[in-house]
């Protein structure tokens, strides 16, 4: 289970970054989230596409996260036990976590952010929200204006790739 | 399971925030108390195996026990090193490798004023740093010409050394140790140059072998360490291996090499009980790597990236702040090491280019710039496919494929 990003239709246009961020903070509300500054960090990142561009039609760009691995690399890298998995999510017990950084060294995307708070942030499949239903579940896939973004399992992407695109993205540049 | 430590299972690296006094034992475990029983394990802690015999299945503990197998993981790890000098048998004088060495160690500190370390390793400096975090004053004595030698380059090293001197740790570099001198008990630690440096407590962070006497003599081949292949499976087909005793293929230096590093040691540990369970799992390999931070500075670094290593064509180092060091090292196309101090979230990307082996030649001119993220390298990740074949890629290379599609 986790969070697959549709590149027909990403524009990084940053408001899964901001949702992501916001509902990762202790008000929930993004005027107060601004306030606390360090706490309220997006466990996902939009990323402008690759220079030089694909071969294929180009993109918008990513939302990228947790991939939710499995076998894990940052959970073997743990020196706590504090990154584990479970049922499938890859989670880390903030309790537990030092900050040694060695999750941030296996993670082949980038997707953990070591935090000036001294642990590992990253993408947790949004424990609070447990038990919305459809894209209420996930803030990220609640917040994207295009739909690129789904959470659920690989066949549910796939159906979702099987979707014929209707409004053509026109690439831009962020810079 | 069979191990010579009575402790429950607690994560070796963090006996550095133990002795520091950052975590109390309570926070050191690794899995919880009831770990061997929920998983039915039987566990014989604090017995020590003495003896492998492969050809009977056996093996010996060192109260005679005699245990028989149907497959044998061998995870000994590996002991301090200690230089071959006179005086180590005098009271004070320690590694630091296990929790009893950091509780025998806090245990002396009301005799103790001044600490020396031997070695400017990873080990030896989380052991000045623990011992000044608890007063005492302490010199770190290296032979390198500079500290982390293995670990960074003179760069990133001069970094550290200003920041633990800054701190009032006493660092003396091109110092080997010639005579531990006292009465029974520490007193002090004579240099090869004559220089005496008075202690009470000597640590010796000289780095690590391989414990192998076990299958000393036996069909288990070993060089540095018991060789493992790509299934952690040694010369004898029902014997493994994992972890700091086991000698498997590095993939920057393309042959067998110990990389006694946690990471390593729990992936080897998993691949191994896979195998040895009859599910198929492949080891890709270890490479040198390790993430650690001294007064909250962190750094992290992989493949080559030491002080001693020659094997490179090229280096791209960026110092866009005091604080802040960055050093790509690459061989012909490809990345081959890095060092990432102050700012290390590309830590795992950079890893990644290491491990795959793949052509960096556009993009290394931005691999340490702002901007550098993991979408840039989708173009790689499209044009060597073969070399990323675990599931994430493939579900990647789905939602390229649509895009070429539409």
């Amino acid at each position: 289970m986790r969070i697959y990003c549709d590149l027909r239709r990403c524009l990084a246009c940053g408001a899964c970054e901001l949702a992501c961020a916001v509902e990762h903070s202790r008000s929930k509300d993004l005027f107060q989230a601004v306030l606390e500054g360090e706490e309220a960090t997006a466990r996902r990142e939009v990323q402008p596409p690759p220079e030089p561009i694909l071969s294929s039609p180009p993109i918008g760009g990513i939302s990228l996260g947790c991939m939710h691995c499995d076998p894990a690399p940052c959970v073997d890298a743990c020196i706590t036990g504090a990154m584990h998995k479970e049922d499938g999510a890859t989670i880390v017990d903030q309790e537990k976590c030092v900050g040694c950084w060695m999750c941030v060294m296996a993670c082949p995307f980038g997707a953990i952010t070591p935090s000036k708070l001294k642990v590992a942030l990253k993408c947790d499949l949004c424990p609070d929200r447990e038990g919305r239903e459809g894209k209420a579940r996930f803030a990220c896939v609640e917040a994207c204006p295009t739909g690129a973004l789904i959470g659920g399992e690989l066949e549910d992407f796939k159906k979702l790739l099987e979707e014929e695109v209707v409004l053509p993205i026109e690439t831009y540049h962020h810079r | 399971m069979i191990s010579d430590e009575e402790d429950p299972l607690y994560s070796r690296p963090l006996i550095s925030y133990y002795l520091a006094g950052e975590l109390p034992e309570e926070k050191l475990y690794y899995r919880p108390p009831d770990f061997y029983e929920r998983n039915r394990i039987e566990a014989y802690l604090g017995r020590r195996a003495v003896r492998v015999e492969p050809g009977a299945n056996r093996v010996i503990l060192d109260d005679g026990t005699e245990l028989r197998y149907d497959r044998l993981l061998l995870a000994t790890g590996a002991s301090p090193v200690f230089p071959e000098i006179e005086g180590l048998d005098k009271r004070g004088v320690f590694g630091f490798r296990t929790l009893k060495d950091a509780k025998e160690m806090l245990a002396m500190l009301p005799e103790v004023r001044q600490a020396v370390v031997l070695g400017g390793g990873l080990v030896g400096l989380k052991a000045a740093v623990g011992l000044h975090a608890r007063g005492v004053e302490v010199t770190v004595a290296v032979s390198s010409p500079h500290l982390l030698s293995q670990m960074v380059d003179a760069g990133a090293a001069q970094i550290y050394r200003e920041l633990l001197e800054a701190h009032g740790i006493k660092v003396a570099t091109g110092m080997k140790p010639a005579e531990i001198l006292g009465d029974g008990k520490v007193e002090g630690v004579r240099m090869e140059s004559g220089e005496e440096l008075p202690a009470q407590l000597v640590v010796v962070g000289k780095g690590v072998r391989a414990n192998m006497d076990l299958v000393k003599d036996t069909e288990v081949r070993c060089e540095w360490g018991v060789l493992i292949d790509e299934h952690c499976r040694t010369s004898v087909e029902n014997i493994y291996a994992a972890g700091d005793v086991a000698q498997s293929y590095d993939v920057v230096r393309g042959e067998r090499w110990t990389n006694a590093l946690w990471p390593c040691a729990v992936e080897q540990g998993r691949i191994a009980a896979l195998n040895m369970a009859g599910k198929e799992a492949v080891y890709q390999g270890s490479m040198g790597m390790n993430s650690i931070q001294f007064f909250d500075l962190p750094v992290i670094s992989a493949g080559r990236a030491g002080l001693r290593e020659r094997d490179f064509d090229e280096e791209i180092i960026r110092r866009p702040r005091k604080d802040v060091y960055k050093r790509l090292v690459l061989k012909g196309d490809r990345l081959v090491g890095f060092v990432l101090v102050g700012e290390v979230e590309q830590a795992g990307l950079l890893r990644s280019l290491i491990a795959k082996g793949v052509s960096v030649r556009e993009l290394k001119d931005r691999l340490l710039e702002p901007g550098f993220s993991f979408a840039q390298l989708m173009p790689i990740l499209e044009r060597e496919r073969e070399k990323f074949t675990e599931r994430e890629y493939l579900e990647l290379q789905e939602a390229l494929k649509a895009v070429a599609m539409s």
